[in-house]
C-alpha cells in the first residue's frame, strides 16, 4: 500500500512538473508514419515526410499560391517571365534575403543550388536535364536557357526537390542551410524531428516557436494521440495508399478533433494493358464495357464513404485544365449497354475470364471487390490477385496483365505530370504509364500542348487531348481521393495544398487552452 | 576458460559467413526493386534506371557480394539505400533505445517471474499456484499489441497517468550523450524530463517483460518442483535449514539452469524482434528499422541488421554459456 502511495505521489510531482501551457501553445506536434527521407532537397525522391519537412526549412523560387492553390506566386523570386517561345525563363530575387547561417541569398546562389539539384537528383534528371545553362545577369537576377519549350519548368521549380540551399562551403554529406521559416533543431531517427522558429525570416517569423514530426508508424496509436492530445495535427501524408474512412467516421461527431478535407489530384484508375494485341481488352467494345459496367456512384458514395471525388477522364477536376464537357460525355452505370457491347464483341455471358491485379491494402480490396461485383453483374468472370507494391509495379513495367487496379499522384502541379508520362507512346514501356500503342496525331498534340507557352492555347489543347483520349477507353478512370488532414481545434491557419500534398506551417498557429 | 572463448569465437565465423550468404541471397530473391520501392509510385522508368545505376544494383550478384565482403572485412556495412547514411551508424543511432527496452523488460520479467515461479512451486496445488499458472498462461497466450492496447485504453485513456506513445514528451529536448533517454535527461540536469522518459518507458516493458516473465514463471516453477524432490534439499531440511534458505539457496540455484538458457535466448529475441511493441508504442528500435528495411528492400540494412542480431546472439549465447559455469561449479571444471 505504501508503494503504492509513493507512486502516485510521484505520478503527481510529475504532472506538477509538466511543461507550461505556453510552451505547448508555441509548439506544434505532427503526427507522420514514418522518417523522412533525407532532408537536402537534391536527394528528396519526392517522399512525402521528407518534403514537406523540406518546404518548412527551405524556399523555392516559386510557390503554390493558398489558399486554392491553383496559381503560381514569388517566394524567393519577386518577378518571372517565360519568354514566349518557352525556352527562357527569366527571375529576379527578392533584395534583403538570407540564408539561416546568415549570408545574404543572390543570383549566384541560386545559380549553385539548381545545378546542384540537377547533378545529384535522379528524381529531376528527366526534367532538369532540359536546362541548358543558368546564367547570373546581375546580382539578384539570373536566366534559365532551356533546350526545349517548356512551360511546365516555373512549376517545377515550386516542388521541394528545387527548393534553395547554400552550396558554398558545403561539405558531402553535411545538412544544408535554408533560407525556411523553421531551422533543424535535431533529429532522432523513427522518433521525432524538431524545427525551430527562424527568427529572421524574410516572410516574418512564424507564430510557432517550434516544429516536432513525431514518427507513429500504427494508425491507431495515430489516432489516439490525436485524440488525447498527444498530437496536434495529423497531415495527409499516409493517405496516398490508403482512405482513412475509419477515423473519418469517428471523428465525426467528436468535437475534440477537426477534419480538414481538400480535393486532391490524385487519379485512381482501372488500367488496361493497352499495348497487348492478344489481349481480350484490345477490343475497343471489352473496354467501353468494362467502363459502362461500373456503378461509380456505389464505389463513390457507397463503398468509399463520400470521401473521394469521381474522375471523369485523364485529368482530375481539381486541375486547372480539366475539361467540364468531360463530366457529360463520361460512362455511366448502365450493365444492359454494358452487355450489348461484350455481345457484339463476341463475349456471351461468363465467356470473358480477366484477373485482375491489385495493391494490397483495405481501400484497394473493398475497390477490387466492388468492381468484381460489377463486372459479374455484366458477365465478366474476375478473379482478384493483390500483391505488395514492388511486385506489382514490376508486373505492369513488364505488361503481364490485362486488367490492374492503379493510381496516380502527380509530383507536380501541371496536367503535364499526367498527361505526358502517362499516354506519350515512346514511354509506354515505363512505370507509370497507360502503354499506349504509337499514334502520331495523338503524341504530337501531347508535345505540343506541354509545349506552348499561351496557358489558354494549352488549356484547349489539354481539352482536346482529354476527349480524343476518353474516345480510346485507355482506363476506366474511378475516382480521386480527397486529402483529408485531422487537427485539433485549437490549430488554425492551415492551408491544404493540393499537388504535391503538403503543410507549411509558417502561417499556422495555436489558440487557447487545449480542451 | 581461455580455449573456450577460443573455440566459441572461432566457430562463429563460419555461421557468421553462412548468416550474410543466406541473406544476401534471399533478400535478392525477394520480388521487387529497391529503385521502385524508393521512388515511389510515380517515378518514371528513367529515373528508376539512373537510381539503379547509381545504387550498383544492375551489377551481377556476386560482384555485389564480393563488393559487400570486401567492405565488410574493413568494418564498412554499407550505405542504406533509402537514407544514404552508414548502416553502422544509423544501427547505433537506434540500438540504445532497444536496449534501454529489452533490458529493463528482462530485469522486469526476472523479478516477476522468479518470485511468481517460487511461490508457485512452493505452495504447489494451492489455490495461489493455480492463480499465478492462470496469470503465466495470459502472459504467454497474450498477443503483444492486445495487452498494448488494454494498457494503452486503462493507463492512458481512463487514467491518464501515462503517455499513449513515444519515447519521451516533444516538449523536453536534450543533446543525445548515451542514447538513453532516463540518462541523458538526468545528465543535462532535466529530473522533470528524466521522469517523463521512465513513464514512457513503462508500458511498452510491461508488454515486452510480461511474455518473458510468465515464460521464467512457468520455467521456474516446474524446475524447481523436480529440484525440490532431490536428495542434496532433504540433506538440507534435515540439517535443519528454514524452507526459504532450503528453496532460495540450495534448490533454486540448481532450478534456474534451464530457465538461464530461455532468458538468454528470449533477451537476444527480443533485441531484434519487438516489433510489435515497438510499432504500437512509436519505440524507435533496431526492430522496426529492420522491418522498414525489408519493406523498402534496403539490402544494405537489411544485411547489417542481421549481421548485428546474429552477433549478438551468438555473444549472448556465450554469456549463457559463462552463466552455466558460474551456477554450476560441475560444469565449469568440465570446461577447463
Amino acid at each position: 500500500m505504501r508503494r503504492l502511495a509513493l507512486f502516485l505521489a510521484l505520478l503527481c510531482l510529475a504532472s506538477c512538473q509538466a511543461p507550461d501551457d505556453k510552451a505547448q501553445l508555441q509548439t506544434l506536434v505532427i503526427a507522420v508514419p514514418s522518417d523522412p527521407v533525407g532532408l537536402d532537397p537534391a536527394t528528396n525522391k519526392a517522399e512525402p515526410v521528407g518534403s514537406e519537412v523540406i518546404l518548412n526549412l527551405f524556399d523555392t523560387l516559386l510557390a503554390w499560391a493558398p489558399p486554392a492553390f491553383d496559381h503560381l506566386e514569388g517566394r524567393l523570386a519577386s518577378q518571372w517571365a517565360l519568354s514566349a517561345d518557352g525556352r527562357q525563363l527569366s527571375l529576379t530575387l527578392r533584395p534583403g534575403v538570407r540564408f539561416q547561417d546568415g549570408t545574404a541569398l543572390d543570383a549566384q546562389a541560386v545559380q549553385q543550388s539548381l545545378n546542384r539539384a540537377a547533378r545529384l537528383n535522379p528524381f529531376l534528371a528527366a526534367s532538369f536535364r532540359a536546362i541548358q545553362r543558368i546564367e547570373v545577369t546581375g546580382p539578384l537576377t539570373l536566366r534559365i536557357d532551356l533546350a526545349e519549350p517548356m512551360p511546365t519548368f516555373a512549376a517545377l521549380l515550386a516542388q521541394p526537390q528545387a527548393a534553395i540551399v547554400k552550396v558554398a562551403g558545403l561539405r558531402p554529406g553535411q545538412q544544408p542551410s535554408g533560407t525556411g521559416a523553421f531551422r533543424l533543431r535535431r533529429y532522432s531517427p523513427d522518433n521525432e524531428l524538431i524545427l525551430e522558429r527562424n527568427d529572421d525570416y524574410f516572410r516574418g517569423p512564424a507564430r510557432l516557436q517550434r516544429l516536432v514530426y513525431r514518427v507513429i508508424p500504427d494508425a491507431s496509436t495515430r489516432r489516439l494521440e490525436l485524440r488525447y492530445g498527444g498530437v496536434d495535427v495529423s497531415p495527409p501524408i499516409s493517405q496516398l495508399a490508403t482512405i482513412p474512412t475509419d477515423d473519418i467516421q469517428a471523428f465525426a461527431e467528436d468535437h475534440k478533433v477537426q477534419v480538414v478535407q481538400a480535393r486532391s489530384q490524385i487519379i485512381r484508375q482501372l488500367d488496361f494493358n493497352n499495348d497487348n494485341p492478344d489481349s481480350p481488352v484490345h477490343d475497343l467494345r471489352v473496354r467501353q464495357a468494362m467502363a459502362w459496367a461500373v456503378d461509380y456512384d456505389g464505389l463513390v458514395n457507397g463503398i468509399l464513404g463520400g470521401v473521394v471525388e469521381r474522375v471523369y477522364g485523364p485529368l482530375p477536376t481539381a486541375s486547372w485544365a480539366f475539361d467540364p464537357a468531360m463530366q457529360a460525355t463520361a460512362f455511366h452505370h448502365d450493365p444492359a449497354k454494358a452487355r450489348q457491347l461484350l455481345a457484339e464483341a463476341g463475349y456471351p455471358p461468363s465467356r470473358l475470364k480477366l484477373t485482375l491485379y491489385g495493391f494490397q491494402g483495405a481501400m484497394w480490396t473493398s475497390v477490387a471487390t466492388f468492381l468484381q461485383a460489377n463486372f459479374a453483374e455484366v458477365g465478366i468472370d474476375v478473379r482478384i490477385e493483390q500483391s505488395e507494391f514492388s511486385l506489382l509495379r514490376a508486373r505492369h513495367v513488364a505488361g503481364h496483365f490485362d486488367i490492374a487496379l492503379d493510381g496516380r499522384q502527380p509530383w507536380y502541379n501541371d496536367p503535364d505530370a499526367h498527361i505526358t508520362q502517362g499516354y506519350l507512346s515512346s514511354l509506354a514501356r515505363s512505370a507509370m504509364t497507360f502503354r499506349m500503342p504509337p499514334d502520331p496525331a495523338l503524341d504530337g498534340l501531347i508535345v505540343q500542348a506541354r509545349s506552348v507557352a499561351d496557358a489558354s492555347l494549352r488549356k484547349q489543347l489539354y481539352s482536346q487531348l482529354q476527349q480524343r483520349l476518353m474516345a480510346r477507353v485507355p482506363a476506366v478512370y474511378l475516382f480521386s481521393n480527397n486529402l483529408i488532414l485531422f487537427k485539433r481545434p485549437q490549430v488554425q491557419g492551415l492551408a491544404l495544398n493540393s499537388a504535391p500534398p503538403l503543410v507549411e506551417y509558417w502561417s499556422v498557429y495555436k489558440e487557447g487552452p487545449a480542451p | 576458460m581461455n580455449s573456450f572463448l577460443g573455440r566459441r569465437l572461432l566457430t562463429a565465423v563460419p555461421v557468421l559467413v553462412l548468416v550474410l550468404l543466406m541473406i544476401f541471397t534471399l533478400a535478392r530473391n525477394l520480388p521487387g526493386d529497391p529503385a521502385v520501392a524508393l521512388l515511389g509510385p510515380d517515378a518514371s522508368e528513367q529515373q528508376i534506371s539512373a537510381l539503379r545505376s547509381q545504387l550498383q544494383l544492375d551489377q551481377p550478384l556476386y560482384v555485389q557480394f564480393g563488393a559487400y565482403l570486401g567492405r565488410l572485412a574493413h568494418g564498412d556495412l554499407g550505405m542504406s539505400l533509402k537514407t544514404g547514411q552508414p548502416v553502422l551508424t544509423e544501427i547505433a543511432r537506434r540500438l540504445p533505445a532497444t536496449l534501454e527496452l529489452t533490458v529493463l523488460a528482462t530485469l522486469l520479467a526476472l523479478l516477476v517471474g522468479i518470485p511468481m515461479g517460487m511461490v508457485a512451486a512452493m505452495r504447489v496445488d494451492s489455490l495461489l499456484d493455480q492463480a499465478l499458472r492462470v496469470l503465466s498462461l495470459a502472459g504467454v497466450s497474450m498477443p503483444a499489441f492486445v495487452l498494448a492496447l488494454m494498457l494503452q485504453t486503462l493507463f492512458s485513456i481512463h487514467l491518464g497517468w501515462l503517455p499513449i506513445s513515444g519515447r519521451t514528451s516533444p516538449y523536453y529536448i536534450t543533446e543525445p550523450v548515451t542514447g538513453l533517454a532516463t540518462l541523458d535527461f538526468l545528465l543535462a540536469g532535466q529530473p522533470a524530463a528524466a521522469w517523463d522518459a521512465c513513464l514512457h518507458l513503462l508500458m511498452p516493458t510491461l508488454v515486452l517483460g510480461s511474455f518473458l516473465a510468465a515464460v521464467v514463471a512457468r520455467y521456474v516453477r516446474n524446475s524447481l518442483l523436480e529440484a525440490l524432490g532431490e536428495p542434496f534439499v532433504r540433506t538440507a531440511r534435515a540439517k535443519g535449514l528454514g524452507e526459504w534458505r532450503v528453496v532460495g539457496v540450495h534448490a533454486l540455484r540448481n532450478a534456474l539452469l534451464p530457465a538461464i538458457t530461455v532468458i538468454g535466448l528470449h533477451f537476444a529475441d527480443m533485441l531484434g524482434g519487438a516489433i510489435l511493441t515497438e510499432t504500437v508504442f512509436a519505440w524507435p528500435g533496431v526492430g522496426r528499422f529492420m522491418l522498414d528495411a525489408i519493406h523498402n528492400r534496403d539490402y544494405p540494412v537489411l544485411q547489417g541488421t542481421t549481421l548485428v542480431f546474429a552477433l549478438l546472439y551468438m555473444l549472448v549465447s556465450l554469456l549463457v554459456d559463462l552463466l552455466y559455469g558460474v551456477a554450476d561449479p560441475r560444469l565449469r571444471h568440465r570446461g577447463h
